[in-house]
């Protein structure tokens, strides 16, 4: 039983499951490889903060990917919300530099899964486990 | 959802839904947040306990707790172990003296960071073990007596499941899996620099649990390729060039399924594993270097009414084959119990079961529901009648079934089914004839739980956190048929329930707190599914609520469970406008129940009896 899918108090309880996640829309394996990483500077262009994931556009500065637009997805608001972090800390970074590692999309599509985030502030912002 | 329906309904659930307690996230509020590590404690914990080679109880080992992946030293004298700690969201390590129960904890993770997977040396002096660190997951090892630091053997980053240190201490062997497949890895340990791993195996079945034999020129796994779980074996070269086929093989050595838990004996002349209905098997081994397997043998059955709960991550064996260890859950059978308003049994249907998720016929006088057969370990949707407690199979295959519900009229019920990693909606008749129609499906990957079926037959809804509809009053096809996102958001939404009118949709949320969920009501127009909402929800609880919405026929009365397991019932008005009552107990239960509350039903059209599957202790034939 992988960390990913260990199911702390049972691992038998994931072997009977049905297939579907708690809350997840989908398998992040299946568009996500957690093998191939990128590490995106850029300005923050634009928030999605609903569920059941929120999305991010990052406007690259640097890099190989620098003029290109990338979608980022994260996980659901939830998430968020417990670490104490809001939405509104994502709002204040609009048009501010941010430095996003993504899981890249298995379709090479500019658009990864958030596994580390850095606002402007240096807030670190980690999404795993639930993406790593 | 709030963090107590998410414990509540999920993490307590033994069949339905899959979130990881290593993810899990408590309630703030110091009380509610002990209330939920209770629930979480009395609903998962697990007693390790020793069984000999003919499924005798030996000696139990500590007291119940969180336990996971029991492995045994290579003396059998210890038990490396996965247990979480729910305040800091982590998996950790610990070692247990099997005589005596003491525990020592091998591995610190920092909040919400995990380690598990654990192996031993074959001196028994060290312990490996995947690790997530920082972003990254890693195979470790440190001492096992849990002094000085832990070394990093090999750092990747997609998630992997180590399963075995081979016996001449020379390979680890592990595995990785994910939609497009699983591969399988030996990492040597000699050496010095940077190790690479030898992908031994791969496929795009899902393959996993690799061991080494103990000369190490066997390697043994778990495969899904013929569309069930069997064991296999391949020879292990590890000069063979990368991803080059297997130099013989693979031979099948398991004929009735085999989820896992393959262990060698010390001197390889014999193997162990899991058997599909849980049984514990054993299977000689005789030759060199072309190896013969024999048929596998029954070794035992371990107790009944645990089987479902038993998987190869709560068991193993000693390296003599003469103990096994297995993290036994609570029992695992229920009995489908009616209950009138005041909480009295009315009835009890039937014989105890593996049953989950009932839900009520529209006439209140059958269930639909979730069957575990404890022969296959197949998970299928079944009916039953509430009277004769005679049951029939509306599915019967591999394919893993959740989330069924009835048609308005009773005559058919529906079900998400999940094929290859594709979740989709189907809908048959509820007498079991005929085939069954596919009505949706839904992104590869994604799950789905399904709740409800209009009374127009124009719609049914799911939740992914989302409340979804799914139009099927039309003649489309599954492929072409598109959802809609009804309510989304940034609080959670589920269990959309439509009134009997169809004039509303009742559903839960934690709009108001993140921490509770709470039952809330919005118009809907079945004419214009997809415009925007209009104005803000009618809360209708007022202390929380974990689920079972549920409207009687007339439309005059709700129903929903709060987190501590109490039926509540509001009288509604829906004319001219839609007003809720003050919501009164009718009675409570004892919690935690199994199963997703989320996704019940199980309301008779009149208000006057409820159905639940409630944990016995009773035992049943197999």
């Amino acid at each position: 039983m992988s960390l990913r899918s260990h199911v702390g108090v049972g691992a038998a309880v994931a072997l009977l499951l049905a297939g579907s996640a708690a809350w997840a829309h989908h398998n992040m394996s299946a568009l996500f490889d957690f093998n191939d990483r990128v590490t995106l500077n850029g300005a923050l262009s634009k928030i999605d903060w609903r569920n059941p994931h929120i999305y991010l556009a990052v406007d690259v500065k640097s890099g190989s990917e620098q003029g290109q637009t990338w979608s980022v997805e994260g996980p659901a608001p939830n998430f968020f919300r417990t670490r104490d972090i809001t939405k509104a800390d994502f709002e204040g970074a609009l048009g501010k530099e941010v430095v996003v590692e993504v899981s890249r999309a298995r379709d090479h599509s500019r658009s990864g899964l958030i596994r580390m985030l850095t606002l402007p502030g240096g807030k670190v912002v980690s999404a795993c486990p639930q993406n790593c | 959802m709030n963090r107590t329906s998410l414990t509540t309904a999920v993490l307590c659930s033994a069949l339905l839904l899959v979130p990881s307690l290593s993810k899990a996230q408590l309630p703030r509020d110091p009380a509610e947040r002990a209330r939920v590590v209770a629930q979480i404690m009395e609903a998962n914990a697990r007693q390790l306990t020793l069984f000999d080679r003919q499924g005798r109880q030996v000696s139990t080992v500590g007291t119940r707790d969180l336990y996971n992946q029991p492995v045994f030293s290579p003396d059998g004298t210890r038990m490396a172990v996965v247990k979480p700690d729910l305040e800091k969201e982590t998996n950790d390590l610990w070692v247990i003296d099997n005589a005596s129960g003491k525990s020592i904890q091998l591995t610190v993770s920092k909040t919400r960071e995990n380690a598990g997977s654990p192996a031993w040396s074959p001196d028994g002096k060290q312990i490996a073990y995947v690790a997530l660190r920082d972003g990254y997951f890693g195979l470790h090892r440190k001492a096992s007596n849990a002094q000085g630091d832990e070394e990093l053997l090999y750092k990747g980053s997609a998630p992997m499941t180590l399963t075995d240190w081979s016996q001449d201490g020379k390979y680890l062997t592990y595995f990785s899996t994910d939609l497009s497949g699983g591969r399988l890895y030996a990492l040597p340990l000699a050496g010095t620099g940077e190790r690479k791993p030898i992908e031994v195996f791969s496929s795009k079945s899902q393959n996993q649990g690799p061991r080494l034999s103990p000369d190490s020129r066997i390697m043994t796994y778990t495969s899904n390729v013929s569309g069930r779980f069997e064991v296999y074996a391949i020879p292990f070269d590890p000069a063979a060039a990368p991803g080059a086929a297997p130099a013989a093989g693979p031979w099948q050595l398991s004929d009735q399924g085999g989820t896992g838990m393959v262990f060698w004996r010390k001197d390889g002349k014999e193997l162990y594993f899991l058997a599909a209905d849980r049984a514990v098997m054993t299977v000689e081994v005789t030759g060199g270097a072309t190896p013969q397997f024999a048929k596998p043998k029954l070794l035992f059955r371990p107790p009944a009414d645990i089987a479902p709960g038993l998987g190869p991550g709560n068991a193993s064996v000693t390296r003599d084959g003469e103990r096994f260890v297995i993290a036994v859950p609570r029992p695992q059978l229920r009995q489908l119990t009616v209950y009138d308003r005041s909480g009295k049994v009315v009835s009890k249907v039937g014989e105890p079961g593996f049953y989950n998720q009932p839900n009520m016929s529209p006439d209140g006088t059958r269930a639909v529901l979730m069957r575990n057969d404890p022969r296959t370990g197949n998970v299928d949707i079944w009916t039953m009648d509430l009277a004769s407690g005679k049951g029939t199979a509306i599915t019967n295959d591999t394919d893993p079934q959740n989330a069924p519900i009835w048609s308005p009229d009773g005559k058919q019920v529906a079900y998400v089914s999940t094929h290859e990693s594709i979740s989709s909606i189907y809908r048959k008749a509820a007498d079991g004839t005929g085939e069954a129609e596919q009505l949706f499906s839904y992104t590869p990957g994604a799950g789905m739980v399904l709740t409800d079926w209009s009374s127009d037959n124009k719609f049914m809804t799911f939740y992914t956190g989302v409340i979804v509809l799914v139009p099927i009053g039309n003649n489309q096809k599954a492929s072409e048929r598109k959802e809609i996102d009804w309510l989304r958001e940034e609080y959670l939404a589920g269990q959309g329930r439509f009134s009997p009118d169809n004039r509303y949709i009742a559903f839960l949320s934690n709009e108001d707190d993140v921490d509770r969920g709470e039952v809330y009501v919005r118009p809907f127009d079945p004419n214009k599914p997809d415009a925007p909402l209009a104005g803000p929800a009618v809360r209708v609880s007022k202390d929380g609520a974990q689920g079972m919405i549920t409207w009687r026929q007339d439309g005059k009365e709700l129903y929903y469970m709060t987190r501590n397991w109490e039926v509540m019932a509001v009288d509604i008005e829906t004319t001219p406008t839609f007003k809720a009552g003050t919501p009164r107990m009718l009675f409570s239960l004892p919690g935690p129940l199994p199963g997703n509350a989320l996704q019940w039903k199980n309301v008779s059209p009149d208000g006057q009896r409820f159905l639940f599957a409630m944990p016995t202790n009773a035992s049943t034939q197999r």
